[in-house]
């Protein structure tokens, strides 16, 4: 036996002994002294009885003063061992007569006590007087010792020991074992409590034992373990709970996770969340738990249904209470009723409270009447508050998500614009370059074509080729720096007979979609399905064509295992035009998809510009047209460009031919930085009969500009590049207009197209063209400015 | 002062006086009463019997007589008798003492001591008082042989009794087994 066990043992034990020896004991003492009381009593009685029976037979003795007679009669005293000695006194109280005989009188009273029994010492002494009749004759001494008295009590306390140790050991054999009857299920209990603390398991039960009041013991410690399993089990339901609904972050899935759990662990036969918008006179079922929806659907209670509040129940809860019904059968409101009516018994509606405001109520019903214990209600109460915390967090978080993202789209959008003004910086730089490139082509590709009738078929063909891919250029240019720009009003509009343009596109693009993709070993079926009632669109038809060609390169970069390349038109409604390029290629994943539109995003790596579909985005926005993308990995992409046909009345203020009266001739001077841009420009408009003086720089420009102003033959126009090193065209002009306050001014920018759009033509500049300059502009100009 | 002296005077002359008087009336009893040391035992002894014998009723003359104990013959007692029996009652009777010169002058004695000077008549004096329940003491030589009850026998310097118990019985009187105990008991002879 575990040496923590034997306490109580030992207590009862002690206890039992103390208490049955202290009663022995105390009886045994109190048997003792009674007894040893009576037995004085009765010594002083058998002395006292004896000196009267001496004294009765000395009276002769006495009377006839006969000492040895009355010495005979002491004698016999030799009977009572006790009785240690004895002595007659006459009346006139002197020693008559001593027992033992010849005993020394010194021993004896020289004269008579007063007479009764007393105890002097260890003795006993006793003066009986001597009486015949009415007469005294003398006095009876008699002395006992109490050795009678001493060994009666010796043996008596003998006795009384014996028995106090026989009755002890007798308590100790039958206490030991009636202690265990109280002591082992105490015990076991205590074992049983010690098992419980140390495994920390709490469906171990105590035994049951008998006896009513360690049967009541156990019975309450087995119901203390029933209930603190109980509660242990919730706390860790409420645990599970509260990690589950921690993991999410949406009201919904809160919710949901609740509710299984309760049908699951606690478990609960029906449960539902409702929702209660401020003011409202009614909850809104959330969700109901999975196992609840059977039942749910048999009270015709789903998934957003309205729940009427009632006065009772919902409303108290409404205030932040805890209601629980024991028996829904008896409560006449409508829910209440409702959940009757739907097998249900026992009802709590735990309120879902955020700073005191009840947005919703969890309610968990079950079949039986009165089956949710205090516990229980206090456990539904706790989650309720979980639960609303949790809601109230999720749809923070939810809130902050929106902001996040929001910040973070418009993060991107900045960044984007960012990326796109930066873009458009260097584009208008690259555009300035190539546009003074081509400005000499472009000059004398209109001049030949003009002014020489007599050419071949042939060239003229050649040249009027060469004019329209430079105007080509110089658009793409344009638009490379402006594609990210809103639509304005500078983007020449025409008409755009679609078909028509969907043909030159295929006839331009053929290099690229049959003869490369053949090289290659790949073979790309072309296929147009063109509406033939597709009416013209107003545009800029460069752009749409441009895109085109963009959107067909994509085609074909997607199938380089060959494929099918599929133009179409159609006409949408009456007033939509739909212009589609599909292929049968490997498709866009998602991530692409979004993507595909944004500036220097490619998948064709080095190949790639990335600028191909931003700058088709950018005309679709231009065109105030719509761009939709069908694409599945695999299996091909379709881009979709719907157009909206504008009324005839809107596209008329189209760009018409104008022609242009020859004007009279003039004296030029022309001032640029490059010298072949210069060569050209002089070229032509010495074609047309003007006078030319070129200066190849802005100093070398005023120069010349002063020292005709002060001749006889000033110049009547000047016309200037804009950006030239050391003097640029502000200056020029500048320097022009102090000279000349009539003289008009021309400017040629390789920059036109940002100067008018920003609203900064610079002082003392009449009109600003564009590079390259076409010669039909300038003349108009020309002709405008000198009238 | 002077007055103490006087008051000495007087007490020696009052301790004189009393002295002169107690030697005269000292002189006086000796000289009437005297009694020897043996008789005043003797005198005690009578007296002592009326505690251990029983009369019969009769023998009194009625329930208030005196107890009378009588002297026959020369009275050697003195004024001993008079003085042991001085004061003392038996139930409620009180003691008597008389003197006879002859047995025909007793009437009514319980005790009757029988002088040495009627030893010579000690049959006849038994004879006449047989039936009148009286005890009879002697200290004449042989008196309880010949028919007398109690007998005072002198023993160095002791008196011893001798008791003729079917003499007493004769007379119907009773002697206690107490008084026979210290007692040397004899019959008759005749």
């Amino acid at each position: 036996m575990p040496s923590g066990q034997t306490p109580i043992r030992r207590k009862l034990m002690t206890m039992i002994l103390l208490t049955s020896g202290a009663v022995l004991l105390l009886t045994s003492a109190s048997f003792l002294a009674h007894e040893f009381f009576t037995f004085r009593y009765s010594t002083v009685r058998s002395l006292s009885t004896l000196g009267q029976v001496i004294a009765t037979n000395s009276t002769a003795a006495l009377a006839f003063d006969n000492a040895k007679d009355a010495v005979e009669i002491l004698t016999a005293l030799k009977a009572e061992p006790h009785v240690v000695s004895a002595g007659l006194y006459n009346s006139d109280g002197q020693l008559f007569a001593t027992y033992p005989q010849g005993f020394d009188n010194g021993e004896f009273p020289r004269t008579p006590g007063a007479d009764g029994y007393r105890f002097e010492g260890h003795f006993l002494v006793g003066f009986q007087p001597v009486l015949e009749g009415q007469r005294r004759l003398g006095t009876l001494f008699l002395k006992s010792d109490l050795g009678a008295l001493f060994d009666w009590l010796r043996l008596y306390s003998g006795i009384a020991a014996s028995v106090i140790a026989a009755s002890f050991l007798l308590a100790y054999l039958i206490s030991r074992n009636l202690q265990r009857q109280i002591s082992e299920p105490i015990l076991a209990l205590a074992r049983t409590a010690e098992a419980v603390s140390r495994e920390r398991d709490y469906s171990v039960r105590a035994a049951p034992v008998q006896g009513h009041e360690l049967r009541l013991l156990t019975d309450g410690f087995n119901h203390m373990l029933e209930r603190t399993q109980a509660q242990l089990s919730r706390l860790d339901l409420l645990q599970k709970i509260t990690r589950a609904i921690g993991e999410r972050q949406d009201p919904a899935s809160i919710f949901q996770v609740v509710l299984q759990r309760l049908e699951d662990d606690m478990p609960i036969e029906f449960g539902c969340i409702c929702l209660h918008e401020a003011q409202s006179d009614f909850l809104i079922a959330r969700t109901i738990g999975a196992r609840s929806m059977p039942a749910a659907a048999s009270m015709g209670i789903s998934e957003q249904t309205n729940i009427p509040i009632d006065d009772n129940g919902i409303s108290k809860c409404l205030l932040g209470q805890l209601v629980y019904e024991r028996d829904v059968r008896e409560v006449s409101f409508p829910f209440p009723q409702r959940l009757a009516g739907g097998g249900f018994r026992s009802l709590v509606i735990a309120p879902l409270l955020i700073e005191s405001n009840v947005f919703g109520m969890l309610i968990a019903s079950r079949r039986e009447a009165d089956a949710f214990t205090s516990g229980d209600c206090e456990f539904l109460r706790q989650l309720s508050e979980h639960v609303a915390l949790a809601t109230q967090q999720a749809q923070l978080y939810g809130a902050l998500q929106r902001a996040y993202d929001d910040l973070r789209q418009s993060q991107q959008t900045a960044l984007q614009q960012e990326r796109l003004r930066a873009l458009g910086q260097m584009a208008s730089g690259i555009a300035h370059d190539i546009n003074n490139a081509i400005s000499p082509v472009a000059l004398y590709t209109e001049s030949l074509l003009e002014r020489e009738p007599n050419l071949s078929e042939r060239t003229r063909s050649y040249l009027v080729t060469i004019q329209r891919a430079i105007e080509d250029v110089a658009e793409t240019v344009a638009r490379m720096r402006e594609f990210y720009r809103p639509r304005e009003p500078q983007i020449v509009l025409g008409r755009i007979h679609v078909n028509r343009a969907v043909q030159q596109i295929i006839e331009l693009t053929r290099a690229r979609w049959s003869d490369v993709a053949q090289q290659r070993g790949i073979m790309i079926e072309l296929r147009t399905e063109l509406a033939d009632d597709v009416p013209e669109l107003i545009g800029a038809e460069s752009e749409v064509r441009d895109a085109l060609t963009n959107l067909i390169f994509n085609a074909v970069d997607a199938m380089p295992n060959g494929g099918i390349l599929t133009l179409r038109t159609r006409l949408v409604g009456s007033q939509r035009v739909c212009l589609e390029v599909s292929d049968t290629g490997i498709g866009m994943d998602e991530e692409t998809r979004r993507r595909c539109l944004e500036p220097f995003y490619t998948t064709k790596g080095e190949r790639g510009t990335g600028l191909g579909l931003a700058m088709v985005y950018g005309m679709i926005q231009r065109h105030s047209a719509e761009l939709e993308i069908d694409s599945e990995v695999g299996k091909g992409t379709t881009m979709r460009l719907i157009f909206t046909v504008l009324t005839p009345d809107t596209a008329a203020s189209g760009v018409v031919p104008v022609l242009v009266p020859r004007q009279s001739l003039l004296r030029i001077l022309l001032v640029d930085d490059d010298p072949i841009l210069l060569q050209s420009l002089r070229d032509t408009l010495e074609g047309d009969g003007h006078t030319i003086t070129a200066a190849s720089g802005g100093q070398a420009g005023i120069d010349a500009f002063a020292a005709a102003a002060s001749s006889a033959t000033p110049f009547d126009v000047v016309v200037t590049d804009l950006g030239m090193p050391y003097v640029d065209g502000r200056k020029v002009a500048a320097t022009v207009r102090a000279l000349s306050p009539t003289v008009p001014i021309v400017m040629l920018t390789g920059w036109g197209q940002r100067l008018i759009a920003d609203d900064e033509v610079p002082p003392h500049v009449d009109r600003v063209l564009n590079k390259p300059p076409r010669l039909a502009d300038l003349r108009v100009v020309l002709a405008e400015l000198t009238a | 002062m002077r007055e103490r002296q006087s008051s000495d005077q007087f007490a020696r002359l009052a301790l004189l006086l009393a002295t002169l008087i107690s030697l005269i009336v000292s002189g006086l009893a000796n000289s009437t009463a005297a009694a020897s040391p043996e008789y005043q035992v003797k005198a005690v002894f009578l007296f002592n019997f009326a505690q251990f014998v029983e009369w019969p009723p009769q023998s009194f003359e009625d329930a208030a007589a005196p107890f009378v104990i009588g002297v026959l013959g020369t009275d050697p007692f003195g004024a001993a008798l008079e003085g042991a029996v001085r004061g003392e009652t038996l139930n409620g009777r009180s003691f008597v003492i008389e003197r006879y010169r002859s047995v025909t002058e007793i009437r009514h004695c319980q005790i009757l001591f029988i002088s040495r000077s009627e030893a010579a008549h000690i049959e006849e004096i038994s004879a006449s008082l047989a039936g009148h329940g009286i005890l009879t003491v002697s200290d004449a030589e042989d008196s309880a042989q010949r028919g007398l009850m109690i007998r005072f026998v002198a023993e160095s310097n002791r008196i011893r009794l001798r008791i003729n118990v079917e003499a007493a019985k004769a007379a119907g009187l009773s002697i206690s087994s107490k008084l026979l105990r210290p007692a040397e008991l004899v019959t008759s002879t005749d």
